[in-house]
């Protein structure tokens, strides 16, 4: 082994003094582990994420057990059976991504490219699932962040402000709108739409009066809890908190166009940290998507197994962190 | 003697002319070679660098004269307030101090300079396992670069909450703030790409015979170190995205309920301060010791180099590596003594506080043996590498005033602290660097630099840095609060003016003797004597390729008989027996094989 | 040259020592101490300044010794071919932590008479924390002052507004003083103190007292201590809170009960008689 380094050096020496182009030797290496350098550093990489979410979910713990309320799913319309078949989807495209892999190692190019392909439908599914779950918060005034959305933390004086200000806005829009029918000739068409304005009106100068109301009566003492009753009592006809999962109510699910401020104790942590939780892992899973995208324009035969080998245990991944959500999030 | 070890000096003229095959864009700027990146890494954190001493000596002057004109500095830096620091600007200044030497200076030069250069020209490897997440790694930093740069110039100014950025006062901030979060968020990502591939290049890519107990200490800290990057740093990463959130969307996870302050984004509340403090802790507490790790490393060849001995204790000394890691992640809550967190909490991280101070004895007391009985060089590498040791057990030592919790009340947040971590990062980590430049400057441009110009530049530098950072101690001892503008109206520390300005003095001295580096460094690019392969006599792989090394690093297969630190062996006539040396008849053992 | 580089590194445990040796002299050390559990924190800072100053020297006289006594030049005897030692690295691993054992649990009783016990549970009690015991006063910190309020004992109440006043204290929501920065207490009693923000972190720091604590929006933190002498001292904000932190100054003055009583009946005739001064310092 010696002898051998000593002639490819001396050898080396010589084309350097011929002025040709140096060739480096070919190194030889003594690998650690019986992995490809694409195999382990992928384990790396997953090994980053991994401490990636274990930042967000420990927050999510932190805040949630940290909160003096925290809504139950129902009240926030989370939707386990939802939640639950979106579980399923991935799992089972894990399944798909592992016989792809079976299939490439076996050579079989087309079934591999079938099994990726379904892979990446399922993911798809569980994104397109995830955005219809997404959409339900929004039309129910559950965003992340403030300035839309609509989540009070409990019916306080500052709650009944945020409703007063919203009827103010509603008043004066209804206004605009009247000014702007009435300014044109009287038609058969106006009339019901006038009809529509007055109806509205009036839903918005009864509520008004209701919220006055509650908030004069609570105004008289902040401190006092009792006279807040008057304030949940508003909240109620606004909005009540659902019961159990597909009841609802209340003035703004009657009037969609109210657009109310709504009361959810804890609501706005719990939308943070959802929205932040779920959101982080459909980012990821965009990702997976991505690739697998791409792959579909590869011959996936054996040389390509280890691609597909690493790409799997990506999405094994994505897979694993969704299965530790959905029972923080959805059932606890 | 083998031929390999010989070295002929006669072909490494051609080698540094040598390989470089490609455009210029290529070969310089898009590198895809470990070693262009280490030296692309090493220009841009030397630049910082300067840049964040510059901010150093604002915040010095400001401290020993405050609201005094500042002279040239203050004329290019804030001619809007006439030369004058407003104290608005001090809170910058100390910011972007911290944020740029720590993640521009200290954590690119180690992991990114050195261990690029290092990992596998030291472990005989023709490039990283990576090459092209490589070169990534080193794009990362210019966004980065960017947006921290730019932040000086947008409104309401650069970040301003410390380099911890607390919320909820990080909120309150304007843009500067949030440049500062995406900056530190490509810097974190460059981490990441750099550390993945470390390990990976560490675990599969070592030359036949190197087995881990081969490994030079510097690439066990390096591995050690991309481990703990590897683990703490996407924790920060998660907790930069909720600050940001926090920010700009208006979440609340650092936002209690009912809260309100100028500036404040419209949140929703109900999250938790020190939720903040917890995870940025996690990463940075761990970071110190990224920021210490590879210094030790490059420290403890420096040292085996050039007192001609083994390293005193090999495994005690990777050992200890490993146990400051390990460690490393559970004592984050002592710099949380005071913040409102649970006491009980504060005890238990307080004994495991305590218990870190472990590994770093057994550190520290394994280069004393490693110095003693040896025959020392004086070169300047040295005297860096020793100075490393000296002022690493004052910046330890006054570590463990702060892990007793009873008098971290007194002394938290006071400069008692400040002094601790110059000692460890500026007077142990930059020395440790400085000591690393000279000493691995020969392989980096085949030339030598000027060994008394570099000894000048460490005396001044030594006995100034002592000046200016041993001294705060003594203000911590009064309870000099740190983060303070102003800090003489306060009857209790009115009398320490004289001592700051002292240190101001001393800490523009010391920037001063920088330039004689500069000068050093730049023209012995140039004109600097030629090094052979081996100027040092070293036994490490590095140095059996030739000054500097040409693409692929080795122009013979690099084989592994032994560890590197068989100086003075009995076995050779030479005092040095390089790694690569076949052993003399029925001498060593042969190069075990390839263990799987 | 190793000769003056070995003394150049002695330079650092010389002037190390003479600096810690001299600072005292110069006035440049610890504040006058104010406290009951000062010395306590004072002893451990001595206890810990000894022993690592003993290891500091140890070690950095070792450095020189080596330096000066091995160095290569003129000398070329060959070095001490080692590759370590079991027995030493034993020796240097059960010395050091059976020493920072020892501090670790030395310290933990003047932690938690600091931080943990129940002031209402004497001296030894280390449960819980003070929240159900009245506090003397309630600190709230804000960019960049610090606001007291004082609950006002009813006799105090009475004397100051006099017998014949108007007011009744039932109805009346302005029942205690507000003050900004100045910081009375009573000497020789404990005092707790419930610690808050109106904003960001602030910290409440009294170098003197040697008492120490972050005031977290959303917390409300209690804090206690004794003074045992009178006269007046820095309250320092030890939190960056902003443009404004360095100038977060306030005043702790501590004086003997009566004279506190005084202050108290003296500072809250004065909020009454201006009615205005009372509310806007509590409509915050
Ligand atoms: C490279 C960086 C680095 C390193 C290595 C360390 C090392 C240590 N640090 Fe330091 N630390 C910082 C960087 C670093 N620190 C920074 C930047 C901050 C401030 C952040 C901020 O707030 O802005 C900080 C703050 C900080 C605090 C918080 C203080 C406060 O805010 O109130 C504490 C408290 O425990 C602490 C403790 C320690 C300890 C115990 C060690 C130990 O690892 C030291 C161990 C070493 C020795 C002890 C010396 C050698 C040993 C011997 C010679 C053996 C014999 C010794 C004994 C028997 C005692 N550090
Ligand atoms: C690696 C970290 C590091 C380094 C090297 C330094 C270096 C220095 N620091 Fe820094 N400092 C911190 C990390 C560091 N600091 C941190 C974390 C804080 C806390 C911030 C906070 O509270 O949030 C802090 C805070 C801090 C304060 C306290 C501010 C306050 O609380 O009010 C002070 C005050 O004196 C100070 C001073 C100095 C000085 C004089 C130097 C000098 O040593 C600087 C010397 C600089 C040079 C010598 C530059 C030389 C340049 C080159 C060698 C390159 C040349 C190359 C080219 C030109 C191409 N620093
Ligand atoms: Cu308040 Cu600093
Ligand atoms: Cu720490």
């Amino acid at each position: 082994m010696a002898e051998a380094t000593f002639h490819a050096g001396a050898h080396g020496a010589a084309v350097h003094a011929g002025g040709e182009h140096a060739q480096h030797a070919p190194l030889e290496y003594h690998p650690g582990l019986p992995l490809s350098n694409g195999k382990l550093i992928i384990w790396l990489f997953l090994s980053t994420e991994i401490m990636f979410f274990a930042g967000l979910i420990g927050t999510y713990i932190v805040l949630r057990f940290g909160a003096p309320t925290w809504p139950l799913p129902r009240e926030v319309h989370l939707s386990e059976p939802i939640g639950a078949f979106n579980t399923f989807v991935l799992i089972c495209s894990s399944v798909t991504v592992v016989l792809g892999l079976e299939a490439a190692r076996a050579n079989k190019p087309a079934a591999a490219k079938l099994w990726l392909l379904l892979t990446f439908i399922l993911g798809s599914v569980f994104l397109g699932v995830k955005l219809y779950e997404y959409n339900a918060k929004f039309s129910h005034g559950i965003y992340p962040w403030r300035p839309h959305s609509l989540v009070y933390e409990k019916a306080d004086l500052n709650y009944a402000a945020a409703v007063r200000l919203r009827l103010d806005a509603l008043d004066a829009q209804l206004k605009g709108e009247e000014t702007a029918l009435k300014g044109e000739e009287g038609s058969a068409a106006d009339d019901v739409a006038l009809a529509n304005l007055a109806e509205k009106q009036k839903v918005v100068a009864d509520l008004k009066v209701q919220e006055l109301a509650a908030e004069t009566k609570a105004a008289q003492d902040p401190d006092i809890t009792v006279r807040h009753a008057e304030l949940e009592k508003l909240a109620d006809s606004i909005m009540p908190l659902p019961l159990h999962h597909g009841e609802e109510g209340g003035l703004n699910h009657e009037h969609r166009w109210l657009k109310l401020p709504i009361r959810i104790p804890g609501g706005n942590m719990w939308a943070s940290t959802y929205f932040l939780l779920t959101g982080f892992h459909a980012i990821h899973v965009l990702v997976g998507l991505i690739v697998f995208f791409m792959m579909l324009f590869v011959t996936l035969d054996v040389t390509r197994a280890g691609m597909v080998e690493n790409i799997g245990l990506y999405w094994h991944f994505v897979d694993l962190v969704w299965i530790f959500l959905f029972p923080l999030l959805y059932l606890f | 003697m083998s031929s390999i070890t010989v070295g002929s000096h006669a072909h490494d003229d051609a080698h540094a002319a040598h390989g470089h095959a490609g455009s210029f864009l290529s070969t310089y700027v898009f590198s895809k070679d470990h070693k262009v990146i280490g030296i692309q890494f090493l220009f841009s954190t030397l630049i910082w660098f300067f840049i964040g001493g510059l901010l150093a000596l604002g915040i010095r002057w400001q401290v020993a004269w405050p609201w005094a004109d500042m002279p040239v500095i203050g004329k290019m830096l804030f001619s809007g307030e006439g030369g004058q620091i407003s104290p608005e600007f001090y809170t910058v200044l100390f910011t972007m101090h911290a944020t740029v030497m720590i993640f521009f200076v200290i954590i690119p030069i180690l992991a990114g300079a050195f261990g690029n250069f290092l990992i596998p020209l030291m472990i005989g490897a023709e490039d990283m396992a990576f090459p092209t997440l490589n070169m990534l790694s080193y794009w990362f930093m210019w966004p980065a670069f960017i947006a921290m740069t730019a932040s000086f110039f947008v409104e309401g100014g650069a970040a301003k909450a410390g380099w911890t950025s607390y919320p909820p006062l990080s909120l309150t901030d304007l843009n500067g703030q949030t440049l500062w979060l995406i900056g530190l968020t490509f810097v974190g990502v460059s981490s990441m790409m750099g550390s993945v591939n470390y390990l990976t290049t560490i675990i599969q890519m070592r030359a036949p015979g190197m087995t881990m107990f081969r490994l030079p200490m510097t690439i066990w800290a390096m591995f050690i170190t991309a481990i703990l990057q590897a683990f703490a740093l996407p924790v920060l990463t998660a907790a930069g995205f909720m600050q940001l959130m926090d920010r700009t969307l208006g979440t609340g996870f650092f936002i209690p309920d009912g809260w309100a302050a100028n500036n404040a984004p419209l949140a929703s509340g109900g999250g938790q301060p020190l939720l903040w403090q917890h995870l940025f802790w996690f990463y940075s507490h761990p970071a110190v010791y990224i920021m210490i790790l590879p210094a030790m490393g490059m420290v403890s060849d420096i040292i085996a180099c050039f007192s001609r001995k083994p390293l005193f204790g090999y495994k005690p000394m990777v050992y200890s590596i490993a146990g400051i890691a390990g460690l490393g992640f559970i004592v984050w809550g002592h710099h949380m003594f005071m913040s409102g967190m649970n006491p009980a909490l504060g005890m238990t991280f307080m004994v495991s506080t305590m218990m870190i101070a472990l590994p770093s004895a057994i550190k520290t007391f394994n280069w004393l043996g490693t110095v003693w009985g040896g025959n020392i060089r004086f070169t300047t590498p040295m005297l860096f590498a020793l100075s490393f040791v000296s002022m690493f057990i004052i910046g330890g030592l006054s570590g463990i005033f702060m892990a007793a919790t009873p008098v971290d009340i007194f002394i938290h947040d006071t400069y008692f602290i400040v002094a601790h971590f110059h000692y460890v990062l500026f007077a142990g980590t930059a020395m440790g660097v400085f000591g690393a430049i000279y000493f691995w400057f020969p392989k980096m441009f085949g030339r030598m630099m000027n060994d008394s110009w570099g000894k000048v530049h460490f005396l001044l530098t030594f006995l100034l840095l002592n000046g200016t950072f041993f001294t705060m101690h003594i203000l911590g001892v009064v309870g000099f609060p740190r983060r303070l503008a102003d800090p003489y109206h306060y009857q209790t520390f009115h009398h320490l003016q004289p001592l700051n300005a002292f240190m101001t003095i001393c800490a523009i001295g010391m920037v001063g003797a920088q330039f004689i580096f500069v000068a050093n460094f730049i023209f012995s690019i140039f004109m600097g004597p030629r090094a052979g392969r081996n100027p040092w006599h070293c036994n490490g792989l590095e140095w059996q390729a030739p000054s500097p090394p040409g693409h692929g690093n080795f122009d013979v297969q690099p084989v592994v008989y032994r560890g590197p630190y068989e100086y003075g062996s009995p076995e050779v006539t030479t005092d040095y027996y390089p790694q690569t040396q076949p052993p003399a008849e029925g001498g060593d053992k042969p190069p075990t094989p390839p263990a799987h | 040259m190793g000769r003056f580089w070995s003394l150049v590194f002695l330079l650092v445990p010389v002037l190390g020592v003479a600096c810690f040796a001299f600072a005292p002299m110069y006035k440049i050390w610890l504040p006058k101490d104010i406290s009951q559990h000062g010395p306590v924190i004072d002893h451990l800072f001595y206890f810990i300044l000894w022993l690592t100053g003993v290891v500091f020297v140890i070690t950095e006289v070792a450095l020189f010794w080596f330096m000066w006594r091995y160095d290569s030049h003129g000398r070329s005897n060959p070095v001490k071919f080692t590759h370590g030692s079991h027995t030493l690295e034993i020796v240097w691993t059960i010395v050091p932590a059976a020493v920072l054992l020892f501090i670790a649990i030395y310290q933990m009783n003047a932690w938690a008479e600091s931080k943990m016990r129940n002031p209402a549970a004497g001296p030894d009690g280390i449960l819980g924390t003070a929240d159900d015991i009245p506090a003397l006063l309630e600190v709230t910190a804000r960019q960049f002052e610090w606001r007291l309020r004082y609950p006002v004992p009813e006799e105090i109440r009475k004397q100051a507004l006099g017998k014949d006043s108007q007011w009744d204290s039932t109805k009346d929501p302005i029942k205690d003083l507000f003050v900004v920065n100045e910081l009375h207490l009573p000497v020789n009693e404990e005092i707790i103190l419930d610690l808050k923000s109106a904003d960001v972190l602030h910290s409440f720091f009294l170098p003197n007292a040697r008492v120490k604590q972050d005031a977290v929006p959303g917390m409300k933190i209690p804090v206690w201590f004794r003074a045992t002498d009178t006269g007046s001292y820095d309250l320092v904000c030890a939190e960056l809170c902003g443009w404004g932190h360095y100038k977060m100054k306030g005043r702790l003055t501590v004086e003997s009960r009566e004279d506190f009583n005084k202050w108290l009946e003296e500072r809250f005739r004065e909020q009454m008689a201006t009615q205005d001064t009372a509310s806007t310092a509590k409509g915050e």
